[in-house]
Order: structure tokens, then C-alpha cells, then sequence
């Protein structure tokens, strides 16, 4: 615990961006070295205001680039101590290659993502384009849906990375701007109950750890190279067990209860959406409207993108008749990625709802409560024919003539 | 044990406990592990040493072997000056947290980077660390040339010099542009020392790792690497090239103390001929040619006058 | 006794491919320990040859030599044992034959010769050149 403490009301008004600075600052973190960029900057002129104020006992470092600040993220996660930065979007295009290196060393880093549109063109608003970059990059991949959700997730990821059956960098989502500077109450937990619950930093394998000399980053040919990639892939499918073991530790602290797949109205519903973020949050009203009109609907989403719960989320989508996959990231020439991995998690089970791709959002357009109920209204009809209204994949809430592709 | 070693003489520096292990696959006659061995070799500090991606890195950490006795990083081609600043961060952090004790002696901090890792592609992450004022050596492995990939040419390959993505042809006498003074360079970043070193005036070398390792702030060292791949002449005859590289001028041995204060530290008993240098090494042999003997006599004119100009600063002490 | 690396699974490796130079703790000052003393784990470069990539190699003859340690420290490959002040002998497991060491050989006759990798040591000891007339040979 930083030798100052700060005394914080039970409830205090946050946004985003406050909630992961101080999450950051009551993990007691060793070294964050960051770069500023919209929307995730003010997590790090938190941090830095938090320093400047001597709230914070480690070292702060102010690095040139988003690359550089990764790139000493780490080196000093292997020196030997706990580590974290933020950043969004363009930051993080660029330090996508530090981020594999980062998993394959498997070192434990904590990174408060901001999500935002990926240029071009050039957008600062929110949607999960950077998000959908950092798939494939070994890291544990967490969405939140609100503030208090960044704080208390970001708090269970110095826990979840450092834990010895780990050692995975963990990647903290939010929407950039509608959570980042969205303020909202937050329960809070004081600075010692926040720690504690993070608990030291265990070394493994450390720089600076001189009675045993280690090699961090060695080069590989075609006879060792897959075996380590194995390894690192066998890691991070079993960490899923850890991530619920330390939500279930979390509830127990604090009664808020996270899971890797999260889902509201479910139990009956006949339609479905599936989406990340703050949409996870419109939905919610829009499916209490529906439920008050007869309609069972219900939205659900793999709040833990990476290590992806493909079987749990197969399990809660068997009955449900017709489901839109929304991805808030320009698909690039295909259907989004939640269509795939929602379909690739169905293909082996029985279920065969009418599924269909929603791209929506993209830099930062608004995903209101009535342009759900339409999708939802969709849904109803395509649960009744058992069949696709119109194409796979469309886009939703864009000026000009409707996109339509790939016939079923 | 910590701090540097003494050496009275070279007998005396031979009796060093090597943390560099043999059996890595550097080619042989290389002058980087040359380098490396002098710089280990010059100190009893704990180190935590970083590589950029290129030949040292390469050669010396390919699994499942490493030939490093000592803590060592490698993450890729732009930042090993930034991996080691991260750790060096953290050194600070735990010391001042009490997580390190105040008993354990400080070690010292190593990046080392090729001349395509420092004068390009890292060039940004070194500026960076060095404006930051991080307390670290930087040492930079100059064959002026992306030699672990075959040669390609990089800011410090030399005008005239024959490279991969910049040959001679019948057209043309291979690169076209002048090295860039990377020297000059970091001493403007304000560090407190930088200098250029050669492996083969190995005692000018361990002076002036002794002074880096005793500045406090980012040091930054020029190490000349004559590579016998890439500039093509025999194995054995590293020292031997080296020692043209320095007694040409080609390769001027001296340092600046805090941006200002320039000294020559070695002055050749008997200056040798560019041409001499040029003609030892067959990547400059198109140079050779009647239609390009200008550029020969244009190399020892720009050799001349920054050798003027060093002595110039030495003097005036600015 | 351990397992091989080389019959180690997936499973059986140290995460992060990470490597250790070293068995156990490292509880003595390293720059005070020469490495016949020191207990190198099976990945540390030193248990690797490199021996099969000479052609040439150099043999030592220590009537000449005057102990000057140029060949130790121009070494690329940390192939010459130096103890006590001494030039003891080449390694021949990490040399690779790149001829350094004679170059920079200063006494006359040299004290360190290229021969043929299969030339016998002994055999080449006795085919030593006469002192050289010539300057800088």
C-alpha cells in the first residue's frame, strides 16, 4: 500500500478514467510508464496529479510513445514488480507489437484500455476497433460495461495477471468516452482493503533477482518455437479458472458479482443480442421494456473476450431462437467477430438459432434505446419464420443506402 | 563484490571471471562479442543487460542456450534502451519501497543496440530514455550496416560503402548519404557522457566504460564493430581493420563530458591514409575504379576536417 | 538427476521461454569465481560446441609465449584460458578457428599458429617456424 493514503468516501462520483487511476493507485503499483492519448489520458494525468501530490510511492515514467511506454512496461515487469499503463486506439496499433512480446514472456502487466475508433479516418470516439486489434496478442481480454466496473475490474487484474498459475498480461476495457468520461456513483473500497485484496507482488523469474541470472526474450527456431506457443495458449485457457476464483473472492468482498459470461433476462429468452461495452447497459432497458410487452428477450456477452468462454456462452444460447451478433469495429471484408466466435461456439452443439451481424457505433455513433428496440423487434420476427430476415451481416444507424451482406 | 575492476594491465585484466560464454554462434572474428567480452569483463557490478533484435541478440540467446552469465532482456529491434530503463525504474521503485535492500549494491544497467537498432528504428526510444535522464549505459554495436539480416544498409553505413539495399552497380557507387553523428547527437540530449570506443585500443575502451559506469545519467558509447561478413575481409583480420579504422581517423577515439567539454583520447603516432582503411575492406572496392577516385580523395578531405574540427572543440573546451 | 531439456514437453519448459544460466542459486561472486568453479545449468551457451566449425585451429606454443594476453583479450569466442596471470591453453570446444589470436600474437616466431583442423598438436609443435628476419611478420 502507497505510504499516503487517500480517504475516500463510500461512494464516490467517478468516471472511467478515475476509476482505473485510482484502481492503478491502490494497487500500489511499482512502475507505470505511459503516454497520453484520447480518450485514455486522463487516467494517466490522474496518476500523474496522484504522484505530483505524493499519493504514490513507485515510479511514474512519462515515456515518448505508446511502443516505448509498453516497451518499458516490459522491462520492468521483468525486473520484478507490478506493472500497468493505459492507452487507446493508435497508442495501442502501436505497441501491439509489445504486447505479443509481453504475452510470450508471459509477464504480468495491467493495461486500462480506453476503447476508440481506429483511424482513418482519424476518431477519438468510441468503439472497439482497437479492442478487436489486440485479439490474437495473448493477452487475458476483459469489457466492462460501466465505471465501477473499470474499478472493480481493474482491481481482480493485478490479481488475475500475477497469480503464479498465470502470469498473463490483462487487458481492462471501456467504451472511450461513454464510460471513460461518463461519471457515475462508485462504491469504493478503502485504500487498505484494496491492496490487500490484490496482495503483494509474487517475483518469478526477476532481473533483478541476482543469485539466479535469467534470459528473458531468447530467440526460437522451428524446434522450439511451437512448443512455447503451446504453452503460452495452455496458460491462458486454464486461467479461466483463476478469473473465476478471484470473482468469486471479489462478491465475497464487496457482494458485486462478476462472471465470464454475463447475461440479463436470459433464462427465458427467445431472442437475443450479443454485445460488448456500454451497449451491454442500453440493452438492459431495452429488454425490460420488451419483457413488459411480452417479448422475452435477452442480452448476454462474453465479458471475457479472451480466454474466450466458448462453451458457457454455447450452454446459455441453446434456446434461444434468434440472436444478433452486434460488433462495434469495422469488419474489415468479413462478418464481425463476435458472429464468428458466437457461431464457432454454436457449430458444435445443437442449437441452431437464425444468427445474424449488427456492425453498429462505429466512431463513437450512438447505439440508442429505440434503434435496439428495432433490432430486437427484427429478432422477434426472425424467431417466428426461423429465418434470416434479410442478409448475414448489416449495418445499423448509418446515413445513405441500407449495407447488406452475405446471403444465407 | 561491486564497482570496477582494476586493471593495471592487460595481465592484470586477464585474471577477469568471463560472463560472456563462449559457444554462441557469432560469426567468427566478430568484434561485437570482442566489445562485449572488454565491457563485461571491466566491471564486478551486477548487471541487467538488454539486446536489441540483430546480430548479438541472435547469437547469443537462441534457445535453448544463452551465453549470458548475467540478467538479460531481449524484446525487439527499436527498444532495448527502453527495456532496460523500465528495469531500471523498477530497480528505483523497489529500493525506495524497501522491497530491495540498501545493503545489495547497485548494479549497472546495459543496453546494447546495432547501429540499424540505435541511428534508426530505436533512434526515437533512445532520444526518449536519454531526455528521461535514466541512470544506464547505451552502447551501440556500430558495423554500420543491418548486418544480422544480410547487410542491408542503415543511417550509418558510410558514403560509398557497397550494401545490400544499396549496392554498386554500374550506376552507382552504393549509398549515397553521409553517416549521421550520432555522437554529437546524444551529447546534445544534455547526457553527461558519450565517446567513441574501439575494441582494439582495448585500454582507451575500459577507460572510458570506467568513466560511464562512475557517470550517473544515460552514457552513451560508439563502439566501432569491424564485421567481417559484412565488410568482408577475413576473419583473423578484425584487429588488424580496427586498427586502420583508428589510426585513419575514420574512427576517432574521444568523448564528451557533459555536451561541452570534447576530448581526443587517442592521437595515432602515424596517421594512416583513408585509401588504406577503404582498401582493406572489399565493400568499398568499386571505389577503386578511375570513375570514382574522386570519392576517395572527397572521404579523406571529410575524415581531415572533422578531425580538425575535434581538435578544434578540444581546444576551445565548448 | 534432472531431465534434458532436449526430451522436456511443451509442458516440462519454463514459461516465457525464459532460460537460466546457471543450476540453483548463484550464492558466490560470480566475477570472483572462474568458470571451472561455477555450476552452469544445461542451457548456458559454454555446454554447447562450437568446435565443428573450424577448418583451421590455432595451436599454442608456449616456449615463445610471453604471457602478453593480446589473444585473450581479442578472443571473440572466450576460447583462451588465461589463469593467473597466464596464457594457459585455446579451448577447443568454443573455438572456431578464426585465426584472431595468432594475428595479434606478437612474439617471433608467433607462439600461436593456424594448422589443419586434423593436424596433430604435437606434430605441429615440432613444424614450428624458425624466429622471422623480417619486420612485422
Amino acid at each position: 500500500m502507497n505510504s499516503k493514503v487517500m480517504d475516500l468516501k463510500k461512494i464516490e462520483v467517478w468516471d472511467g478514467n478515475m476509476a482505473a487511476s485510482q484502481a492503478f493507485r491502490q494497487a500500489d503499483v511499482d512502475v507505470v510508464a505511459a503516454y497520453p492519448i484520447t480518450p485514455s489520458t486522463p487516467v494517466v494525468e490522474n496518476y500523474a496529479t496522484f504522484e505530483a501530490n505524493g499519493y504514490i510511492d513507485g515510479e511514474f515514467v512519462m515515456v515518448e510513445s505508446e511502443h516505448a511506454a509498453m516497451s518499458a512496461c516490459v522491462g520492468a515487469a521483468a525486473a520484478g514488480g507490478r506493472v500497468a499503463t493505459a492507452t487507446s486506439s493508435q497508442g495501442f496499433a502501436l505497441m501491439v507489437e509489445v504486447l505479443y512480446q509481453a504475452s510470450g514472456m508471459r509477464l504480468p502487466i495491467v493495461l486500462a484500455q480506453v476503447n476508440r475508433a481506429l483511424a482513418a479516418p482519424l476518431n477519438v470516439n468510441g468503439d472497439h476497433s482497437d479492442m478487436y486489434l489486440g485479439r490474437d496478442s495473448g493477452w487475458i481480454n476483459v469489457s466492462t460495461f460501466s465505471p465501477q466496473e473499470v474499478y472493480d475490474l481493474t482491481l481482480c487484474a493485478f490479481r488475475i495477471a500475477e497469480h503464479l498459475d498465470v502470469r498473463i498480461p490483462v487487458n481492462i476495457n471501456q467504451d472511450g468516452f461513454m464510460s471513460s468520461h461518463t461519471a457515475q456513483n462508485i462504491r469504493t473500497l478503502d485504500d487498505k482493503t484494496a491492496c490487500d485484496f490484490i496482495g503483494p507482488y509474487k517475483a518469478v523469474n526477476a532481473m533483478l533477482d541476482f543469485s539466479k541470472p535469467v534470459t528473458h526474450g531468447v530467440q526460437t527456431e522451428e524446434d522450439w518455437h511451437f512448443e512455447h506457443k503451446a504453452k503460452q495458449h495452455d496458460a491462458m485457457m486454464r486461467s479461466r479458472k483463476v478469473i473465476d476464483e478471484v470473482f468469486a473472492e471479489f462478491k465475497e468482498l464487496t457482494g458485486r458479482e462478476y462472471k465470464a459470461v454475463e447475461s440479463y433476462g436470459m433464462e427465458d429468452a427467445e431472442v437475443a443480442i450479443v454485445a460488448f461495452g456500454t451497449t451491454y447497459e442500453t440493452a438492459r432497458i431495452v429488454v425490460d421494456n420488451l419483457k413488459k410487452e411480452g417479448i422475452k428477450a435477452g442480452i448476454i456477452s462474453p465479458r471475457i473476450f479472451r480466454p474466450f468462454p466458448l462453451e458457457d456462452i454455447a450452454a446459455q444460447l441453446q434456446n434461444v431462437k434468434a440472436i444478433a451478433c452486434m460488433d462495434r469495429s469495422a469488419p474489415g471484408g468479413t462478418v464481425g467477430a463476435l458472429y464468428n466466435e458466437i457461431a464457432g461456439a454454436l457449430y458444435n452443439s445443437p442449437a441452431r438459432p437464425v444468427l445474424s451481424n449488427v456492425i453498429y457505433g462505429l466512431g463513437g455513433r450512438d447505439m440508442t434505446v429505440s434503434t435496439l428496440t428495432e433490432i430486437y423487434k427484427d429478432l422477434v420476427k426472425e424467431a417466428a419464420s426461423g429465418k434470416l430476415n434479410g442478409t448475414i451481416q448489416r449495418f445499423v444507424g448509418v446515413r445513405g443506402p441500407e449495407l447488406n451482406y452475405y446471403n444465407a | 563484490m561491486s564497482g570496477n575492476k582494476v586493471i593495471k594491465n592487460l595481465k592484470s585484466f586477464s585474471t577477469a571471471a568471463e560472463r560472456f560464454e563462449g559457444s554462441h554462434v557469432l560469426c567468427p572474428g566478430c568484434a561485437h562479442s570482442i566489445i562485449v567480452r572488454e565491457i563485461l569483463n571491466a566491471t564486478n557490478d551486477n548487471l541487467v543487460v538488454s539486446a536489441s533484435t540483430g546480430c548479438l541478440e541472435v547469437c547469443t540467446a537462441i534457445y535453448p542456450h544463452t551465453s549470458w552469465d548475467c540478467s538479460w532482456i531481449h524484446i525487439g529491434f527499436e527498444n532495448s534502451s527502453t527495456a532496460v530503463a523500465g528495469a531500471e525504474a523498477m530497480n528505483k521503485a523497489l529500493r525506495k519501497k524497501g522491497r530491495i535492500g540498501s545493503d545489495v549494491p547497485e548494479p549497472k544497467f546495459v543496453a546494447f543496440g546495432g547501429d540499424g537498432a540505435t541511428f534508426d528504428i530505436g533512434f526515437q526510444w533512445l532520444s526518449g530514455c536519454f531526455e528521461r535522464g535514466h541512470d544506464m549505459m547505451y552502447v551501440c554495436l556500430d558495423n554500420e550496416v543491418y548486418a544480422n539480416t544480410g547487410g542491408q544498409r542503415s543511417s550509418a553505413t558510410p558514403i560509398g560503402a557497397s550494401a545490400t539495399t544499396s549496392p554498386a552497380g554500374s550506376t552507382s557507387y552504393g549509398e549515397k548519404q553521409n553517416k549521421k553523428d550520432i555522437i554529437q547527437i546524444m551529447a546534445a540530449h544534455g547526457s553527461p557522457y558519450v565517446a567513441q570506443v574501439a575494441p582494439n585500443k582495448w585500454k582507451d575502451m575500459i577507460k572510458k566504460i570506467h568513466r560511464g559506469f562512475d557517470t550517473k545519467g544515460p552514457v552513451y558509447i560508439n563502439a566501432m564493430s569491424a564485421c567481417t561478413t559484412e565488410w568482408k575481409f577475413a576473419p583473423h583480420e578484425t584487429i588488424e581493420v580496427s586498427d586502420l579504422a583508428t589510426d585513419s581517423l575514420v574512427f576517432p577515439l574521444y568523448e564528451i563530458i557533459d555536451g561541452t567539454e570534447l576530448n581526443i583520447t587517442y592521437r595515432p603516432k602515424n596517421i594512416v591514409p583513408v585509401r588504406d582503411y577503404l582498401g582493406a575492406q572489399p565493400r568499398f572496392k568499386h571505389l577503386f575504379k578511375p570513375e570514382y577516385e574522386y570519392l576517395i580523395k572527397e572521404w579523406q578531405e571529410r575524415v581531415d576536417a572533422y578531425w580538425v574540427y575535434l581538435q578544434r572543440r578540444e581546444e576551445a573546451r565548448v | 538427476m534432472s531431465k534434458s531439456i532436449k526430451d522436456m514437453g511443451w509442458d516440462e519448459l519454463v514459461q516465457g521461454a525464459a532460460l537460466f544460466s546457471f543450476e540453483g542459486e548463484v550464492d558466490y561472486e560470480m566475477t570472483q569465481v572462474q568458470p571451472e568453479d561455477r555450476n552452469y545449468a544445461e542451457t548456458n551457451s559454454r555446454n554447447a560446441y562450437v568446435g565443428d566449425w573450424r577448418v583451421e585451429k590455432p595451436v599454442f606454443n608456449k616456449d615463445f609465449c610471453i604471457d602478453c594476453q593480446f589473444c585473450w583479450i581479442f578472443c571473440p569466442d572466450t576460447s583462451i584460458i588465461a589463469r593467473d596471470k597466464k596464457m594457459i591453453g585455446v579451448d577447443m570446444d568454443h573455438c572456431k578457428g578464426c585465426g584472431i589470436c595468432v594475428e595479434v600474437c606478437p612474439t617471433n616466431p608467433k607462439s600461436l599458429l593456424m594448422f589443419n583442423e586434423n593436424t596433430d598438436n604435437e606434430e605441429a609443435l615440432t613444424q614450428w617456424p624458425e624466429k622471422s628476419e623480417e619486420k612485422g611478420e
